[in-house]
């Protein structure tokens, strides 16, 4: 794990008088899984939204792999290498699990302003997609419409979804969102093989996976970042154990 | 080869459709009923509309109010082409192509920064200011309009019989055949996509607005060509091409043919004919002191659609054939 | 061009303002708190007409008829609500569109099947039908001058119901997250249906104030729906006080751009051409007015989650 391919550095964001970022501070290592985690209503939410691109911060600076996206659209911090999963899945509901790959895909190669050849039947996508789908065991599932996916298989494919462009840097917004023990076994093991293809930013309330996937942890409280470091020395700190593991134990 | 074949199996109620058509004359010609083939014009001209419509409505997601205005510019620049002389009919079309693609995209890219209500709003609101130009137009008739001839479409004599009848038929299997290719190919799918879920797509590195404004190019510009069309079969142009009632007829004829589908809009023009048609005379025979007031009728068949038929004519015998289907096999 | 004219002018675009008021009170809150797309609400205007129309009729009196007429399309709201309505807020606005659309049609006709597809002619009362002086050489017909005084009375009591009352509370807190309301636990059924119910009934009045004004006649609200829907986009969805704002202003460069418009091209233009286009170009200006508006504000001047 080397050089940070994800800089926050001083962000601020106020709703009026809501402080709701108050001087945060992380850092993604190339390669590591670092969990963002802290009690609700710390302002992870906003957090994210300005990482992501959908909330522009009063002021401070986030740095994808060196280049300052802090003004950066969504659409140009995707292009340069950020991926993002949903809290709630944004899966394409009316196509099949292979369609939402193969349109994934096609985004990948940055090719889908087409017009004439059929999307679905396009053998240069399918390999792609296969691919994509593999990556997190859902190809056997692959000619089911999502709308009649479990739960479990619709993160799993979320996930798919945001790995597809192969981001140099992934954020995955509580992916074992409303999982089941076996679902966020299944989920932790999957995330825990892209160590090492991608760096992942993870927000994620589920202790045991933060605890079992996590390189190194931020923590957020009442919008600042009160400690990071290695899973041993954030369960050893005692403003950490006070402000959240204390009343999450 | 096979790509081709899959264009037109894709969708085989269009095309059979669009046969129906290419084959109607030989019926009306032989049963002496030239009255007809003014009606089918006139349904395959609506259905070509509702195409277009159907591109950014029902597989776009965009609740566009302001369509029935592209058509308006289609049949003007026809229209006002041969009030000055310029009366090549290719020339005329490729004019009110090109009118309608900048129309559509300024339009387009100025709505498309709302959405929801407001979009549907602002669409409508663009129709209605381009119904009052037209109407404020004192030279070309304003609010009554203007007669005119037909054009000049040089190796094609558009005063010999059935010859309006075949290009309309051919302009509408080219619109068919242009919405088959769009809905299945990248673009169509990404347009598909970002209904079902912009955020995802967006997520992916796509930009939205690229995919919409073309769309909404594409619609604009299929509702131009019916509209010259259109302005040649009735030989008259008026600002009531354009009414806002007009493009909530479009509106009705896609949801009764089925949403989103490739056969709806032409399915419901023909539907939507035939209800003008015979629900006055239906009427007539059980009710005759209120066979004009079939609109009535048509009034509570609009609401009954609308609150039990979701997913009009197609949608509904889908339905019906998946459960009773099931039953039978 | 005298300043007497303008200031009428003025005058009636302020009178067709509260009018247009009346008909996007209701509006309004029923897009803002049911987030429902009311096509129809143009035929509530009909039916008011016909009912204070048939009313004074029937009683010979036009302070009664009008006064009978509005219990009466209060009613007619709460049925319609009842049977139609809300079957559809759950539905997508275009479903919404199109199933308005098709009460307008049937509206229409039940009208003329009713009364005939010709115009009714609603007579006014000797104390409404002179003049008064609004100003020292300045006649302003009575009747307008009557309807510029309801109106302002009519927003002035909504805008208090809306900002005073505890059912007032529940209407601007449904305004700004109808979600939020039923979940307190508020009766969120019976509430819909009082809102929708007034708001009829305030479309109603102003078709009982317009029908002496123009005619009586089927169709007679399409055009001022249109406009209404205009209003309510520019002064923000589910704002009373926006929609008031924007009524007022749309009244008035309505007006005014009917009058002035033609004058102005007549400067460089013939006669006829000018007043041809005139009107026209009027029209125009309240649709430019409301696209420029969404340029800027993309949810209107004053929309109430702002």
């Amino acid at each position: 794990m080397g050089k940070p391919v994800l800089e926050i550095g001083g962000l601020h964001k106020s709703f009026g008088a809501l402080r709701a970022t108050r001087d945060v501070n992380l850092a993604v290592k190339e390669g590591e899984i670092h969990a963002l985690i802290g009690p609700n209503g710390a302002g992870k939410t906003t957090l994210i939204a300005q990482i992501y691109g959908n909330l522009k911060p009063d002021a401070g600076q986030i740095l994808l792999q060196g280049v300052d996206i802090t003004a950066k659209s969504v659409e140009e911090r995707v292009h340069l290498g950020m991926g993002r999963s949903f809290q709630i899945s944004n899966v394409l509901m009316d196509f099949t699990v292979l369609e939402n790959a193969i349109i994934a895909e096609q985004a990948r190669q940055q090719a889908a302003f087409r017009f004439w050849k059929p999307a679905f039947q396009d053998s240069a996508l399918i390999r792609g997609a296969g691919q994509i789908l593999a990556r997190v065991g859902l190809q056997d599932r692959q000619d089911r419409l999502v709308s009649d996916l479990a739960h479990g298989e619709r993160r799993l494919l979320e996930l798919a979804l945001a790995l597809a462009a192969d981001p140099v840097v992934v954020l995955l917004d509580e992916p074992m969102a409303g999982a089941g023990p076996e679902e966020t076994q299944n989920m932790t093991q999957i995330i825990k093989q892209l160590k090492g293809q991608t760096s992942i930013l993870l927000i994620e309330h589920d202790m045991d996976a933060v605890f079992q996937l996590a390189d190194r942890l931020t923590v957020l409280v009442e919008g600042t970042t009160i400690a990071n470091g290695t899973p041993a020395e954030i369960s050893a700190n005692e403003a950490v154990r006070e402000a959240y593991l204390g009343s999450e134990s | 080869m096979q790509q081709i074949k899959g264009w037109f199996t894709a969708a085989p109620l269009l095309w059979l459709i669009v046969l129906l058509f290419a084959l109607f004359p030989i019926y009306t010609t032989l049963a002496d009923l030239p009255f007809w083939n003014d009606v089918a014009m006139r349904i395959m001209l609506l259905g070509m509309a509702a195409m277009g419509l159907n591109l950014v409505l029902g597989y776009g997601g965009m609740v566009s109010f302001g369509h029935a205005a592209f058509i308006g510019i289609g049949a003007y620049v026809t229209g006002i082409a041969n009030f000055y002389g310029l009366d090549n009919g290719w020339i005329q079309i490729a004019l009110a192509l090109g009118i309608c693609a900048v129309t559509g995209m300024i339009i387009g890219f100025l709505s498309l920064r709302t959405s929801g209500i407001y979009f549907i709003m602002i669409t409508l609101a663009f129709a209605q200011m381009l119904y009052f130009f037209f109407v404020s137009l004192e030279q070309f008739g304003g609010d009554d309009g203007m007669v005119m001839n037909r054009s000049d479409f040089v190796f094609i004599d558009l005063w010999a019989p059935l010859s309006l009848y075949y290009m309309i038929v051919a302009a509408l299997a080219l619109t068919a055949l242009l919405l088959c290719v769009l809905v299945h190919s990248r673009f169509g799918v990404t347009l598909r996509a970002l209904k079902s879920n912009q955020s995802r797509v967006e997520a992916m590195g796509l930009n939205a607005l690229r995919f919409r404004i073309t769309a909404y190019m594409i619609s604009a510009m299929i509702c131009g060509l019916a509209g010259a069309l259109f302005a040649n079969w009735q030989e008259y142009v008026s600002p009531d091409i354009m009414h806002w009632t007009r493009s909530g007829e479009l509106m009705i004829v896609i949801v009764l043919g089925g949403l989103a589908t490739l056969a709806g809009p032409l399915l419901g023009a023909v539907v939507f004919f035939l209800l003008e048609e015979f629900l006055p005379e239906i009427l007539a025979h059980i009710l005759p002191a209120y066979a004009e007031n079939w609109l009535l009728v048509f009034g509570l068949f609009l609401i009954a659609v609308v609150m039990f038929g979701r997913g009009g004519l197609i949608g509904v015998s889908q339905k019906l054939r998946a459960r009773f289907g099931k039953g039978a096999g | 061009m005298t300043f007497a004219l303008i200031l009428e002018q003025l005058f009636n675009g302020f009178q067709t303002g509260v009018t247009l008021f009346l008909i996007a009170a209701g509006l309004t809150l029923v897009l803002g708190i049911m987030d429902f797309v009311n096509l129809a609400h143009g035929s509530q205007v009909m039916i008011g007409a016909y009912a204070a129309t048939v009313l004074t009729a029937l009683t010979g009196n036009f302070y009664l008829g009008v006064l009978l007429a509005i219990p009466v399309t209060f009613l007619f709201g709460i049925v319609l609500e009842l049977v139609i309505i809300r079957h559809l807020y759950r539905r997508d606005h275009m479903e919404q569109v199109l199933a308005t659309f098709g009460l307008i049609l049937f509206f229409n006709e039940a009208v003329r099947i009713g009364f005939g597809p010709g115009a009714l002619f609603f007579n006014l009362p000797q104390s409404l039908s002179g003049f008064v002086q609004v100003m020292p050489d300045m006649p302003y017909p009575a009747f307008r001058f009557s309807v510029i005084w309801v109106g302002l009375a009519c927003a002035i009591l909504i805008g208090l119901f809306v900002a005073r009352t505890r059912i007032g509370a529940m209407v601007r807190a449904g305004a700004s997250n109808p979600e939020m309301t039923a979940a307190l636990g508020i009766n969120i059924r019976l509430l819909f249906r009082l809102i929708f119910a007034a708001g009829a009934t305030f479309a109603g009045l102003a078709g009982m104030m317009l029908g002496p004004l123009t005619a009586v006649e089927p169709g007679m609200g399409e055009g001022l729906l249109i406009l209404s829907l205009v209003v309510i986009i520019i002064g923000g969805i589910g704002s009373v006080r926006g929609a008031f704002i924007a009524a007022v202003i749309v009244g008035i460069v309505d007006t005014m751009g009917r009058v002035l418009l033609p004058v102005i091209l007549r400067s460089f233009m013939d006669q006829a051409a000018a007043d041809g286009a005139g009107p026209a170009l009027a029209s125009m200006a309240v649709y430019i007015l409301m696209a420029v508006v969404l340029v800027f504000r993309p949810t209107g001047l004053f929309p109430p989650r702002g």
